[in-house]
């Protein structure tokens, strides 16, 4: 099972801060969030700041970043301040 | 003469009592605009290189921007400046609140406070500039005190640290605070409790359209998804989730850069369980302030400096004790990034076993009397009140004595940023994240520019720098700056044009391209940019000439003229530093991240036009009209 937690704007969106689901890869895990959810969040979900395992997904293989039971992944929206 | 100014810099001396008028022209408000830069000018020309900060001859100058009191967004702001006691060089603070915008409607853009009164003083300004006798003021707290004072003024006042002369104690107006740099230290020094201020002048505009112009420029900011949304919803507290997974969170004094109970200390968590309303300054559209009830009252709530550094960088996740100990500062008048950052070095002092003092990184049940017992230079409190510098000469630890200049560092780890860890230390008025350029916000906040390249981190600094000082100077907020970043960039952090952005801003020919605007003289850029609003509104204001180059150029020589301000004070380029810590140790879980402090600081001070000893050149100078 993976973790996944909802952080900025998209907590709002999503109206809670975290859950757990099963899926192989990023795109399937936001595949199967809006599934689950009934919320429509795949476009801001692509569109976050995506962290798997305190990694930054960018660096990794992006939406095709493989998944195993246990990984945390975090979902950011940009902040701002000063 | 010019629209957006009353016209009038008043001189207030404390020694005597008396007050004049200080001689500014239009020629000086064209070329210092107002504010800080208008206060550099101020100080540099009055002070003497050698006067020391706590003492009759230094001055603070109070002064507004063009922008105030005419209903541009976020303009409700004032700047102070002195020769700060914990840094021994040029301080200033931005501050909302609303002092700024009573004393512009007073009919007054600036003040200068001369002398030491003999007697303990308030000033009350409106028509008349009257000295009231503050023995019964003494003492008070930061909110007895405004309540002291006439109901519908602007008020500017300080608390017991302030009294006591407490090296890092603010100014405070509203719940806003002049915070860093120890500026309610040379008010209490002086005898002075505050400052009122009420009128109701309307200040006069140059051009018709400025209306009109403010209105679009009020809806795109509240348009903005960082300005219009993320902030508002969040508040700067917003910040911390993303400085967390960026490695951005100073953590145990600035060993880490992740806190694993950041979620206890975030934004998020303080809007879901403790947040009451928003709050913000008048005649702002973002409203970033934080309202939160503490034992029944409504009371200011934390803002991102104080929930991390009260929160991660003492290994504090009790998010409760840091709304208490907010509002304590708040009361007693001290700054909240200062005041934490001594308590964690003096943990870690306590941890080494160089200074036997109680503090422990993690234990939270004695720092309210720590607060306090800073605030009336009590027990430990004494050596605490002096600043974490002076603490490492007196007990060691210089190596991870977390300051710059000898002003405490913000909560944003530079080893995770090292362009923000430039601008630490070549800020002019020591380990501050705004004077810096805050190009944090583009290496991992809202952007993913490369946080470790070195390449544009010197150029970038430079230009952030300049907009940053010229923003503050002409009266705004400087969040009106965020909504720069565009929304298409920044909402869309994984497509292929905000990566390819993101890589740009790292790139060699970018760092030219800036390097060349960076170089350019002031009427070189005749055009006004869509996403920084402020040089076209500031024509429209004023009347005069105004492009995105004028703009630039103007915050250019406010950077430049603060730094003449500390060379005439002895300031070196070795003093232009960081901790060894954040130079030579790899941030803990990240072995790459380390600040290469003088290769960038040797770009830095070339792109500035300085020489390598970080001194002005006189073709700069020359450039700038110094």
């Amino acid at each position: 099972m993976i973790k996944v937690e909802f952080y900025g704007t998209l907590r709002s969106l999503m109206n809670l801060d975290r859950l757990v689901v099963e899926a192989g890869t990023i795109k399937e895990l936001i595949l199967t969030i809006e599934k689950d959810t009934e919320i429509a969040c795949k476009s801001e979900l692509r569109n976050a700041i995506t962290f798997v395992n305190q990694e930054n997904f960018l660096k990794l293989k992006k939406y095709n970043t493989k998944l195993i039971s246990g990984d945390e992944v975090v979902f950011l929206s940009p902040a701002s301040g000063g | 003469m010019l629209g957006g100014y009353e016209g009038k810099v008043l001189s207030i001396n404390l020694s005597d009592h008396t007050t004049e008028l200080y001689p500014w022209t239009d020629g000086d408000r064209k070329k210092y605009l107002g504010g800080k830069i208008m206060a550099a000018k101020i100080i540099y020309e009055l002070l003497d290189p050698n006067v020391k900060p706590l003492s009759e001859d230094n001055i603070v100058v109070i002064s507004t921007g063009p922008f105030t009191n005419t209903g541009a967004p976020a303009s409700s702001r004032f700047n102070a400046s002195t020769i700060s006691p914990l840094t021994n060089l040029i301080t200033s603070s931005n501050c909302g609140g609303n002092f700024g915008l009573m004393l512009k409607k007073a009919g007054y853009d600036a003040l200068i406070i001369r002398g030491q009164s003999k007697k303990k003083v308030w000033i009350e300004i409106n028509d008349e500039v009257v000295f009231h006798e503050a023995d019964g003021l003494w003492g008070l707290s930061v909110e007895e005190t405004q309540e002291s004072m006439p109901k519908k003024s602007g008020k500017l006042v300080i608390g017991p640290a302030g009294e006591n002369a407490v090296k890092f104690a603010g100014l405070f107006s509203q719940e806003r605070t002049a915070g860093r740099g120890g500026i309610g230290a040379v008010f209490g020094y002086k005898n002075l409790k505050g400052i009122s201020s009420f009128g109701t002048n309307k200040t006069p505009v140059s051009h018709d359209k400025t209306k009109e112009f403010y209105k679009s420029w009020i809806k795109s900011i509240r348009k903005h998804p960082l300005t219009g949304t993320q902030l508002p919803k969040y508040g700067t507290a917003g910040l911390l989730t993303v400085m967390h997974h960026n490695n951005l969170l100073a953590t145990k004094n600035f060993n880490e850069g992740r806190f694993s109970g950041f979620n206890k200390i975030s934004g998020e968590y303080l809007a879901e369980n403790h947040l009451v309303k928003n709050k913000g300054c008048i005649t702002c559209p973002i409203q970033c302030g934080r309202q939160v009830e503490i034992d029944g009252k409504v009371v200011k709530g934390p803002e991102l400096e104080t929930l991390g550094l009260f929160g991660a960088n003492i290994l504090n996740d009790d998010i409760e004790s840091i709304l208490r100990w907010n509002l304590e500062l708040d009361q007693l008048g001290m700054d909240s990034i200062s005041t934490a950052g001594v308590i964690a070095f003096a943990m870690e002092l306590n941890e080494k076993g160089l200074w036997d003092n109680g503090l422990e990184f993690g234990k939270i049940d004695n720092i309210s009397n720590t607060i306090a017992d800073i605030a009336h230079k009590r027990g430990i409190g004494k050596d605490l009140a002096e600043g974490v510098r002076f603490l490492s000469e007196k007990y060691g630890g210089k190596e991870f004595a977390i300051h710059s200049k000898g002003m405490e560092l913000s909560a944003y780890e530079p080893r995770g940023a090292v362009g923000q860890g430039l601008g630490y230390a070549v800020s002019n008025r020591g380990g501050c994240h705004l004077n810096a350029g805050y190009i944090v916000l583009f290496e991992g906040l809202s952007m993913n520019m490369n946080p470790h390249k070195e390449t544009n981190k010197a150029e970038f600094t430079i230009f952030s720098q300049d907009l940053l000082e010229v923003c503050s100077a002409s009266g705004l907020c400087l969040f009106t700056l965020q909504p720069m970043l565009p929304p298409g960039i920044i909402m869309k952090p994984n497509s292929f044009i905000t990566q390819t952005a993101n890589k740009m801003l790292t790139a060699p020919i970018t760092a030219f391209v800036i390097k060349q605007l960076n170089y350019s003289k002031e009427k070189s850029l005749p055009v006004h940019l869509p996403m920084i609003p402020h040089s076209k509104a500031l024509g429209y204001v004023t009347g005069m000439p105004m492009d995105i180059g004028r703009f630039k150029t103007i915050g250019e020589r406010g950077f430049n003229l603060e730094r003449l301000v500390n060379i005439k004070r002895g300031l070196i380029a070795s003093d232009d530093d960081l901790p060894s810590r954040l130079k030579n140790e790899p941030q803990h879980g990240n072995h790459e991240a380390k600040v290469p402090l003088e290769s960038l600081k040797s770009q830095f001070y070339k792109c500035r036009g300085w020489d390598a000893s970080g001194v002005p050149t006189e073709k700069t100078l020359k450039k700038l009209g110094l």
